[in-house]
């Protein structure tokens, strides 16, 4: 056979391999784990790296979990750099935003060396949220937290597998530190079997087309991701756009995002401290919702990879909100991403009408609900992200009822299988008719869910944004609808939430999920006729509201 | 006429409508074929049918046995051509058709739009009523409000109504209840509730597959009985069966009732097609391939049995979540990748195949229609692989300038000559079928080396022993007829139903009495079912399917149960089972409790199911059969100089070797060089690759 390591068909073909191994890895810990975090709702991602940690592909789910995984290999490939400290057969650990962990303590990497004999060719990676990793608070996230030991155990970028072998110790250390140490050692078993999966397909692709080419193939295709990004920022408005924006917790958060030919410059020097609350992310952890924003305004179809983000340069302050140092506690850091990716698009959504909606409901509203199940007697734990409206863009409404922007290939829990497994009931889950988002285009509608509790003792914790100051509108369209959670005491007491921590709850009391409505687009009185009507029929407004915003009297 | 068996399967595509028959002597077992193909007629698809049937000289009032598969269905649902459907369920749950999962798998597309729910929120109507997940009734059905919900109904123009309630897959009377007032009220109207389709939990996608199912059961029932009425007037006796999604043929009266079961009806046939070869040539273990125009589907056999999910969706792909149909279906991978594909440059300088393709209108740039954009097939006759002066048979002129131009253009965007552009396009698209393969095998734990690769479509053989290469399979079948082969799956089907139950159990002792009782209760549901159908009941055979897991997973894995009452004593051997299947699958195995989540019962029996007879080798060299010479491209292995042999010649018995082409009016195979062929009793070719 001729010489193929720069056929371009061959790499191609490479190529696609990657990405089907990466989906592969995806199927595989989602039929394995026990959290129904993890195999039903989907908060998880696979991936895999080159030999330097440089992300090359990456399975179907979260998009903010697209480039946690590099950075989490780059940190392993640094820390044991020496000749003899990788070897065939080992896997690594880390789940700490202070080496390499990305997000926070729930979320557990696990990263695998690719060996083409004793050369390392690729990692094949893998991160999910696990129910409980120690801490002070069940489920390992709370609002009290001061600092990072409060949240759980720490691995700083550890060995857990080596040469094949699980290290025992280590494994019993990960189990012992848990409240549900059979499921943590389940997913993390999961995790395990993702990226040997994966680790043996790439095996077999590098011994079928050799290892220079299967080299060639992964630094083609992390060109290939930056070239369709140069080509596309090339398009975007040039010039420096700013913005400042309060926040429901009374701090303002400001950004600064200057575009050029060749560069995205994220500018968020100029924000508060970080906080003694588990409210602050890591650099890399902004980093992400940057990389989010870009893919989405320059290729969202094409796979991305590192390529694809070389075009971004982020400033941040060390101390800041944003760039946490240790030990300031990051439990809640998701919300804090997804409000610097939100209020990137909103700094950007008025110079680039075509490619930004206005603002959806932004919260991944993550909803802690624990106590012992009535029927089973076990301890159950829900975690859930829950789905929310989308705002109205150019042309279209928002949609109803989906995951926020951080998370993509989610799913919602079923009822049946809610109530079956957490021993709770789940009385109504149905579009939520505040008013609000109104517009020529309307945002899409959040949700009402009530969860009645069946069992004394149990917990809740949540933490949404977006509660105070609701999705934001966009040339004269109503802002959207707030999220927030909404406690029915059995003994009548009614108390609206949107960040609470271990609220102990008993049989008979009622927890209302309610998410907002995505922000309208345009003057409500230019709404088509046709659709308002539309919209009453469907209960989704009163006739009253209807005349008072739409001027409608048909 | 009277020692004759006549067997006729009809299927009824987008564009054609094809027939195949054999003719039986009930002495010598011989059998004659006939194959016919005319124009699909819609709406009057009977009419199709019939047309066939005069065309291949098929008199109805001969036919002792008639299968029949369609595309209604499928068609109804991706056309929107369905009905106005009315949806009532449980109070508090009216929007879960539209919240549905709430999933973006298009996640960095801000632009992306949430699928449309096929009922739209004012015709969803609730009842108060709840019953728990263990099947209690925690409050009663009130159906006070039924009346003036079906006033509503009327008055808006509903034609069927879906009911579906919360927990219903564990206690049925609610939704009894409901259907049997609706029934009563509105006499005639189309109605359908979830447990008749489906005995399985998640709430939205049981709600969807009713609602999908009401969608199209007016259409697909007065379908079913034109085509009964249609063919009894031309004087056939008895009563056709319909190809269902799951491989097996069923009543037309119990296919009328539940008409969402023929969603996939036919590449199920196909793959039941491949299983039921398999059986008869000795290979248990089989990668089913169909390649057709627009699309390439694929599923594995393994010990000759089809894997039979519920876990099925329409319309979905990496840019939409689709719609979930909880029926019984074969499982299939299907790429956008079939022989009318087109081959595109990406602005990066990137080829690509598929998946738009250019359909039967312009078709493929040789057809000489006006397609000026290079397909596969366009690549494959440029290669020689498709012989160009035998083009469809020699139905078609192949017009070479048009391909040339059309691949030349993919090839100036590549900076490479034509050649070199068409061995890329047939490269790539190989590489689109080989991924899919492995979904389907290194996905599910299977090493495709212990697999026997069955090519069949109208594209199949043209492309298998490149993909068997890269698999590292080691043998590649293509059947006598692989471009009708779908209808001659059909005639090889069973009366077949499957039963999936979820009810939750652990393998603990004691717990075996209860496992027993959900299979015998579904055996015993099987029974009346087929008895009432006339089946005498020593043919049943029942296959007994747990679906098991580790204590806390969601996802469970499916073990065959060994024939015999569930007995304590058993449930080790049981246990046992699942882990060995979980750790071939996924690499581990926990010292955690296992528990069943469900079962999932076969049962079928055989209705006139064909019984072919082997030809003894007639001893005749292949040459026979050559018909000479020509260069083919083989991309890889470059161009070889390969002998072209006229499939119709071919006798059991005959062998040669690659380089070759065998070429039949139907496909065009292409052999390898270094591979070693050779014809079976049934005319099968059986392609061996070079170890």
């Amino acid at each position: 056979m001729t010489d193929m390591s720069n056929d371009p068909i061959t790499l191609e073909i490479i190529q696609n391999s990657l990405q089907a191994t990466a989906d592969e890895m995806f199927a595989v810990m989602k039929k394995t784990a026990m959290s129904s975090i993890i195999y039903e709702v989907l908060d998880m991602g696979t991936g895999i790296t080159d030999a330097r940690g440089a992300l090359a592909s990456s399975g179907a789910g979260i998009p903010a979990f697209i480039g946690v995984l590099d950075k989490a290999v780059k940190v392993i490939v640094a820390k044991f750099g020496k000749p003899g400290d990788i070897e065939p057969g080992d896997v690594f650990a880390t789940n700490d935003p202070y080496y390499g962990g990305v997000t926070h303590l729930n979320d557990i990497v696990v990263a695998m060396p690719v060996f083409a004999g004793d050369r390392i060719i690729a990692w094949t990676a893998n991160i999910a949220h696990n129910s409980d990793v120690g801490g002070m608070a069940p489920g390992s996230l709370t609002g009290e937290a001061t600092e990072i030991f409060q949240e759980g155990l720490r691995l700083p970028a550890i060995k857990i597998i080596s040469r094949g072998e699980p290290i025992r110790p280590v494994m019993e250390i990960i189990k012992v530190n848990s409240r549900m140490p059979d499921v943590l050692e389940g997913d993390v078993w999961a995790a395990i079997a993702s990226v040997r999966i994966g680790a043996r397909r790439l095996v077999e692709i590098a011994e079928k087309y050799g290892v220079g080419t299967f080299a060639n193939a992964m630094a083609s295709f992390l060109d290939y991701g930056e070239q369709v990004s140069l080509k596309e920022l090339a398009n975007l408005p040039k010039g420096t756009f700013e913005l400042s924006e309060e926040q429901d917790d009374g701090r303002t958060f400001n950004v600064k995002i200057t575009i050029s030919d060749t560069e995205f410059t994220v500018d968020l020097r100029d924000n508060p401290d970080q906080s003694t609350n588990p409210v602050n992310t890591s650099r890399d952890g902004v980093m992400v919702a940057a990389q989010m924003i870009f893919k989405s305004l320059t290729d969202p179809y094409s796979p991305a990879n590192e390529g694809s983000f070389r075009p971004i340069r982020l400033l941040t302050r060390e101390g800041s909100v944003f760039h946490a140092k240790e030990p300031a506690p990051i439990g809640f850091y998701y919300e804090i991403e997804l409000r610097v990716y939100d209020l990137m698009w909103r700094c950007l959504a008025p110079h680039m009408p075509d490619r930004l909606a206005a603002g959806h409901f932004a919260s991944v509203c993550g909803t802690f609900i624990g106590g012992i199940h009535p029927d089973t007697g076990r301890q159950y734990t829900i975690i859930e992200p829950q789905i929310g409206g989308w705002g109205a863009s150019r042309g279209r409404d928002g949609n109803s009822a989906i995951f926020c922007g951080f998370h993509g290939e989610t799913y919602n829990c079923p009822a049946e299988i809610n109530e079956a497994r957490n021993g709770l009931y789940v009385d109504r889950m149905e579009l939520n008719t505040e008013p609000g988002g109104e517009g020529k285009f309307a945002g899409g509608r959040g949700i009402v869910m009530d969860y009645r509790i069946r069992g004394d003792n149990g917990f809740l914790t949540a933490g949404y944004t977006r509660s105070k100051f609701p999705p934001w509108a966009l040339d004269g369209g109503r802002e959207g609808s707030p999220n927030y959670i909404r406690y029915l005491g059995r003994d009548g007491t009614d108390k609206r939430f949107s960040f609470v921590s271990g609220l102990t709850t008993h049989t008979g009391d009622v927890i209302r999920v309610v998410t907002g409505t995505g922000g309208g687009l345009g003057d409500p009185k230019e709404r088509d006729r046709a659709l308002v009507a539309e919209d009453i029929r469907n209960g989704l407004i009163t006739p009253e509201r209807a005349r008072e915003v739409y001027g409608y009297t048909g | 006429m009277a020692n004759k068996t006549i067997r006729v399967a009809t299927d009824v595509g987008g564009t054609f409508t094809d027939l195949v028959c054999f003719e039986t002597d009930r002495t010598t077992g011989e059998s004659r074929i006939v194959t016919a193909k005319s124009d699909t007629t819609p709406p009057n698809f009977e009419q199709g049918v019939l047309n066939v049937l005069e065309k291949g000289g098929v008199d109805p009032a001969t036919v002792d046995f008639l299968a029949h598969g369609t595309t209604v269905v499928i068609n109804a649902l991706t056309e929107r051509k369905g009905v106005k459907v009315g949806l009532i369920t449980t109070e508090g749950f009216r929007d879960t058709l539209e919240i549905a999962r709430g999933n973006r798998p298009d996640f960095f597309n801000l632009h992306y739009e949430k699928p449309k729910p096929f009922v739209p929120r004012y015709l969803r109507r609730e009842l108060p009523g709840r019953v728990s997940y263990k099947g209690e009734v925690l409050k009663p059905l009130d159906l006070s409000g039924l009346p003036a919900i079906l006033d509503d109904f009327r008055r808006e123009g509903v034609e069927a109504i879906a009911i579906c309630f919360l927990h219903s897959y564990a206690n049925t009377s609610h939704e009894q209840a409901a259907l049997a007032e609706v029934e009563r009220l509105w006499p005639g109207v189309s109605v359908v509730s979830s447990h008749q389709i489906t005995r399985e939990w998640r709430e939205y996608e049981r709600t969807n597959t009713a609602v999908l199912s009401a969608y199209v059961q007016p259409i697909a029932q007065r379908y079913l009985s034109r085509l009964a009425g249609g063919l009894k007037e031309k004087g056939f006796k008895g009563s056709p069966y319909i190809m269902q999604s799951n491989c097996g043929v069923d009543s037309l009266e119990s296919v009328s009732r539940i008409p969402i079961t023929m969603v996939e009806s036919g590449p199920a046939s196909g793959f039941w097609g491949a299983a039921e070869l398999g059986k008869l040539i000795g290979e248990p273990n089989v990668l089913a391939l169909d390649i057709g125009g627009t699309t390439a589907k694929c599923s594995l056999v393994e010990n000759g049995e089809v894997k039979i999910k519920t876990d099925y969706w329409i319309e979905r792909d990496r840019t939409s979540a689709g719609y979930p149909i909880m029926v019984p279906v074969v499982d299939l991978v299907e790429i956008g990748n079939g022989g009318g594909s087109i081959a595109w440059v990406d602005d990066f300088g990137k080829l690509h195949v598929g998946p738009q393709s250019a359909g039967a209108m312009p078709g493929p740039a040789a057809y000489g229609r006006g397609g000026d954009r290079a397909t596969t097939t366009d690549a494959n006759l440029w290669l020689g692989r498709i012989n160009r002066d035998y083009f469809c048979g020699g139905e078609i002129v192949a017009d070479m300038e048009a391909a040339g131009k059309a691949i030349r253009a993919v090839g100036e965007k590549l900076g490479v000559d034509a050649d070199e552009a068409a061995r890329g396009i047939v490269r790539i698209a190989n590489n689109n079928m080989v991924n899919a393969l492995k979904l389907v095998s290194l996905n599910r734990g299977h090493d495709p080396r212990d697999f026997t690769l069955v090519a069949f479509g109208g594209g199949g053989a043209m492309h298998a022993v490149a993909l068997a290469a890269e698999l590292g399979v080691r043998k590649v079948v293509v059947p006598a007829g692989a471009s009708v082969f779908s209808a001659w799956g059909m005639m090889m089907s069973d009366l077949r139903r499957d039963y999936f139950v979820t009810r939750l159990a652990d393998l603990k002792k004691g717990a075996a009495a209860g496992i027993e009782a959900v299979f015998a209760e579904s055996e015993e549901r099987a029974r009346a079912q087929f008895t009432a159908e006339g089946v005498d009941p020593a043919k049943i055979r029942f296959l007994r399917y747990g679906k098991f897991r580790y204590q806390n997973q969601e996802h469970t894995t499916e073990v065959l149960i060994a024939e015999g009452a569930v007995t304590d004593a058993r449930l080790a051997e049981i246990e046992a089972a699942f882990h060995d299947t979980y750790e071939r699958e996924y690499t581990y195995r926990l010292h955690a409790p296992v528990e069943m989540v469900g079962i999932h019962l076969v049962a079928s029996a055989e209705v006139g199911k064909l019984t072919m007879k082997k030809r003894a080798a007639t001893g005749a060299a292949a040459e026979v059969a050559l018909k000479g010479y020509r260069d083919v491209d083989y991309a890889l292995e470059g161009v070889r100089r390969a002998a072209i042999y006229d499939g119709t010649k071919l006798e059991p018995g005959m062998t040669f070797v690659g380089p070759a082409i065998v070429e039949d009016p139907g496909t065009t195979v292409v052999i390898h060089p270094g591979n070693r062929v050779e014809v079976d009793g049934y005319g099968n070719i059986h392609i061996h690759l070079a170890a």
